[in-house]
């Protein structure tokens, strides 16, 4: 099993291996290629295709689906809708991990336990968590409603969602807030414990109150982390669909991209324009990323 | 970086083959030309099985076993939601892939699967004519000639009234045309009972635009002519005062503000049957005896009546909205599926599916029997509630787009039709907005085809 | 940052009960809803506490023999063999594959990283209509096979990213002795490796499998019937049902979330450590 030795005693790598890392990477490369890459590229380039059963055959459009999407006013209105949901998905996951992690910071005994209920809704299906968001955003008979009455803030049922559109939209985003606050928690828990106590220390002798610790040395060190929640936080908005499912349907009020992709491929039978749109959102994916990541991380280095 | 390398010469040769290749199949389907029925069906091989996938539960096991004794074909029944059963037609037919010997062909879908070729037509098997004098709601399933489907059971619309609440409020006798029935509403929302007496299922969702199509039927109209042209558009059509009822119902508050986020069934079943509305002006026909009159899910039983449903001047029509079982055009067993339409659409047992052997052989939730000799026999032993009012109406039903059938466009005109009705409701458009969105809309898809 | 004060320590404990209700109240409000009858549940104004209590709900789930218990113990079987058979499958492949990148040096290297890292980005829909026509054109639709294979290719990235940093955070001594003393690559990342990792590989499994139980769209439209729908699809199809009571919905909503939520509270730790090893760069 051992190679030749070389006179310093180190093993020469023997020849085969110089393989090893392909063959390793081998089912890797197999699997993204034939069901990530493949069906990626199949995508990109059918969205420049008609392809719709109701129209066939399928042959080259050009631009066509993409002009079709800029006049579709639903789905210019999908495309406002879901800038509304990043906005408060991407700002209230951050925000409240970034409270959350900062509460936890500290080793107690009580952390682990709290920890354990904190990741517990990031480990739930998200359309169990729909149905249960549903039923206490009901208007008639659920607590929401229950509660604000009691506390006499508001006289009569309130029907949260469908009437107003940006209460409806925020409503179903605080869902998925809640579903992705723990990752976004966690990520940023990290970085802030690669934070030195020396820096704080530091800070400490100079006279810095707590919120001038704060502002000065946690605010700026914990940039990787905010940046990685916030890129993890704008995928997973972006691309929020479960939650509208249950909580929305096909109301064009809160319809999401995702749900107007979902709408124009399979009750529309649209394929090619479902393509292009898809297209479109993951260029925004990406070009949103990248700002976040240009604007927020930087990097650091202890 | 040779396993770059090779990725990236694989994917430009699949560039290549999406580029050639058609997503569409343009395999030889069925004989396209209608022909005449011989009415003899292939024998299906014993031992074989299918597969049905349908939105409703299956029949009781003792029952299909009665079939499989009969022609020994298995059945294998999938129970499936509406919604994602028309996800799963449309991604099987598109990728050419088999999930189904039988299964449900919407009465909306015809135009649409007779210009795709999805289904088989039955034409060679099943002699329409024949047929239609005993199933009046055939003609529904067929398209330029082809049948696509045989009714499954014989859905329409009617109006329900809790006629208890009614008196209680002191509305006496049954409105007789809409100015009655919408005055007899706002005498119960008076009388405080019951603050918000009417249903109307406002999510964006089919049920809405059906309930839309019926008010319309009621003011003496048609959302579409023959050749499919808005005819809505006029503040004095029938179809805009339709929707201008509507609206003005929501938000004078005759219907309840949640509303806005209810679908129809679930407008039945948490408002009706609970006894929080008093009326459901366009309802499923069957839904007394499969909803209202059920002691374990319904407050109000014995108290909701079919009444005819109340028109400008008088009665007016009921619009058949039935549910068809027919053959993907991927099947596999297409001998064992005729015989199963056969058996599974014959009297007797159309009967038996709504109730005629007791509620041990029924299939939950099944309306109304396709056959009018099956609603005969239930009649004559009472077992529907309402049967002969539902035997009358049904005689009088009509397809809501009669002559041409359902456009092949028309699941995008009933999503601009939900979607901008409801947006009117939620006071996100007026009422002439709505209508001219979905003219505009309308016009769109019959330049485009 | 080391405040005792009364007032800090109560603004604390206030702050940490507020995050614990903020967490744990919606599961509570389900438990709440399915253990009491319909007419208990519609009372206005609601009950914090289940009145009249009634375990019903559950024994309709858990009884297999009946619709929707039989509906639900199916899906739950199926969602935990492709979750699980997906996770196998993705750990190892992952192992192999994070293995090569921290500690191989070849060409492309950097490259195939990014791309793999990169297909993190893609939405959704990017891949679901053409997978479903590669999975039908090998007849694997609605097969636990074709259902695992594209969560695989779906988790692989998330994988290997929190294992590349797993690995690449052990101390290169380990493997110098290991190769001092003769050992292959292989010989070390089965030997030296994989358990150090293990606590990583743990982590890196539990969150894959809940990822996995999560899963909603690809089910939706891959998945035909119960012979391979998830527990997701049944709750999303019964919510939108007929005949809809809200506290059997419930109830099905709290088993269904038993299985991950027990595998979060319990297991909490893999997943925390996962989650934050994956975020140092």
């Amino acid at each position: 099993m051992s190679g030749e030795r070389t006179p310093t005693g180190r093993k020469r790598p023997r020849k085969r291996g110089r393989f090893l890392p392909y063959i390793l990477l081998s089912p890797l490369v197999l699997f993204i290629g034939a069901l990530a890459l493949y069906p990626t590229i199949l995508t990109t380039v059918q969205a420049f295709f008609t392809v719709n059963p109701m129209d066939p055959p399928t042959r080259f459009s050009g631009l066509a689906n993409f002009r079709a999407l800029f006049h579709n006013s639903f789905v210019r209105q999908s495309a406002a809708n879901t800038v509304l949901y990043i906005v408060v998905g991407v700002g209230l996951s951050t925000l409240f991990g970034l409270g959350i992690a900062l509460v936890l910071q500290r080793r107690s005994r009580w952390r682990g336990v709290v920890l354990a209920l904190v990741v517990l809704p990031w480990a739930l299906p998200a359309v169990v968590e729909s149905v249960i968001w549903g039923w206490i955003y009901d208007p008639t008979f659920g607590v929401l409603n229950s509660v604000l009455k009691s506390l006499g803030l508001i006289n009569s049922d309130h029907v949260w969602i469908g009437i107003g559109r940006i209460v409806s939209i925020v409503l179903i985003e605080l869902v998925q807030v809640w579903q992705i606050t723990p990752l976004a928690a966690l990520l940023i828990l990290a970085a802030l414990q690669s934070i030195p106590q020396e820096l704080y220390e530091a800070a400490r002798v100079d006279g810095a109150g707590r919120w001038e610790m704060f502002r000065r040395v946690t605010l700026p060190l914990v940039r990787p982390g905010l940046a990685v929640a916030m890129v993890e936080s704008l995928i997973l908005s972006l691309n929020v669909f479960d939650q509208v499912y249950v909580l929305n349907g096909f109301a064009p009020g809160g319809a999401s991209i995702m749900m107007q992709t979902y709408q124009i491929s399979f009750n529309n039978l649209n394929f090619g324009q479902g393509y292009a749109l898809s297209l479109l959102a993951t260029f925004a994916t990406m070009l949103l990323s990248l700002l976040i990541l240009a604007v927020v991380y930087r990097r650091v280095e202890f | 970086m040779p396993v770059l390398l090779v990725v990236v010469l694989l994917a430009a040769l699949v560039v290549l083959a999406a580029a050639c290749g058609s997503s569409t199949s343009t395999s030889s389907s069925p004989s396209a030309a209608a022909t005449t029925s011989s009415g003899v069906l292939p024998s299906p091989t014993a031992g074989s099985s299918i597969t049905v996938v349908y939105h409703y539960p299956a029949p009781p096991k003792s029952v299909l076993d009665q079939f499989t004794a009969q022609t020994g074909v298995k059945v294998n029944w999938v129970e499936v939601g509406w919604d994602n059963l028309q996800t799963k037609i449309a991604t099987a037919a598109t990728s050419n892939t088999y999930f189904a010997d039988l299964t449900d062909v919407d009465w909306s879908k015809v135009g649409q699967y007779y210009k795709t070729k999805w289904f088989m037509p039955l034409n060679p098997y099943f002699d329409a004519a024949a047929l239609k004098a005993d199933m009046p709601q055939i003609d529904t399933f067929a398209s330029n000639g082809q049948q696509l489907a045989l009714p499954f059971d014989s859905s329409f619309t009617v109006t329900t009234l809790n006629t208890k609440i009614a008196k209680a409020a002191g509305v006496t006798g049954t409105p007789a045309n809409l100015t009655d029935y919408t005055n007899a509403l706002k005498q119960i929302k008076a009388k405080g009972a019951v603050p918000n007496p009417l249903d109307i299922p406002f999510a964006a969702a089919e049920g809405l635009s059906t309930y839309w199509y019926q008010l319309t039927a009621a003011y003496g109209g048609q959302v579409l002519d023959a050749s499919y042209a808005p005819q809505f558009t006029a503040p004095s059509s029938a179809g805009y005062k339709a929707l201008q009822w509507m609206v003005d119902a929501y938000k004078s508050g005759l219907v309840p503000k949640a509303n806005i986020g209810m679908a129809d069934y679930q407008g039945f079943t948490s408002e009706m049957a609970p006894g929080r509305v008093a009326s459901v002006f366009s309802d499923y026909s069957g839904s007394v005896g499969s909803i209202y009159d059920v002691p374990s899910s319904s407050k109000v039983v014995g108290q909701v009546q079919y009444i005819p449903t109340p028109g400008v001047s008088g009665p007016a029509p009921n619009l058949s909205n039935p549910d068809g079982v027919g053959i993907p055009k991927t099947a596999k067993n297409v001998a064992g599926a005729l015989a199963f339409i056969k058996w599974f659409t014959d009297t007797q047992q159309q009967a038996i599916w709504a109730g005629l052997n007791g509620s041990s052989d029924v299939i939950s939730g099944f309306p109304l029997p396709a056959r009018v000799s099956s609603l005969q026999l239930l009649a004559q032993g009472n077992k529907v509630s309402g049967a002969s009012e539902l035997m009358t109406l049904l005689g009088s039903s009509r397809a809501e787009f009669p002559g041409p059938g359902a456009p092949p466009w028309y699941s995008q005109f009933s999503n601009a039709v939900y979607t901008n009705i409801h947006q009117a409701a939620a006071g996100a458009e007026t009422v002439q907005q709505a209508v001219t969105n979905i003219a505009t809309e309308v016009n769109q898809l019959k330049a485009s085809q | 940052m080391r405040g005792h004060s009364g007032a800090r320590r109560v603004s604390r404990a206030l702050l940490i009960t507020l995050i614990l209700v903020w967490s744990a109240f919606p599961i509570y409000w389900a438990l709440n809803t399915s253990f009491t009858t319909l007419n208990g549940a519609q009372s206005v104004p609601a009950h914090f506490m289940p009145s009249p209590f009634t375990a019903q709900n559950y024994k309709t789930l858990l009884n297999s023999s009946g619709g929707v218990g039989n509906q639900f113990w199916r899906s739950f079987l199926n969602a935990t063999i492709e979750s699980g058979l997906a996770t196998v499958l993705t750990v190892v492949i992952a192992l192999f594959a994070a293995y090569a990148f921290a500690r191989l040096e070849f060409r492309g290297k950097r490259i195939i990283l990014v791309a793999v890292l990169a297909t993190l980005l893609l939405p959704v829909y990017a891949t679901l209509i053409p997978l479903y026509r590669i999975m039908s054109s090998v007849h694997l639709v609605n097969t636990y096979p074709g259902i695992i294979l594209v969560y695989t290719s779906g988790f692989l990235p998330l994988a290997i990213w929190i294992m590349y940093n797993y690995f690449a955070s052990v101390p290169r001594e380990l493997e110098e002795a290991a190769f001092v003393d003769g050992a292959t690559p292989v010989m070390t990342l089965w030997r030296v490796m994989i358990p150090v990792s293990l606590p990583g590989i743990a982590a890196t499994a539990i969150i894959v499998f809940l990822m996995g139980w999560a899963q909603f769209i690809f089910p939706l439209v891959l998945s035909s019937d119960l012979t391979t729908q998830p527990v997701t699809v049944v709750v999303a199809a019964l919510y939108g049902q007929r005949i809809v009571p809200f506290t059997l919905l419930n109830a099905v909503g709290v088993l269904a979330a038993a299985l991950p939520g027990v595998i979060a509270l319990v297991l909490n730790r893999y997943i925390v450590q996962g989650v934050m090893a994956g975020s140092i760069k």
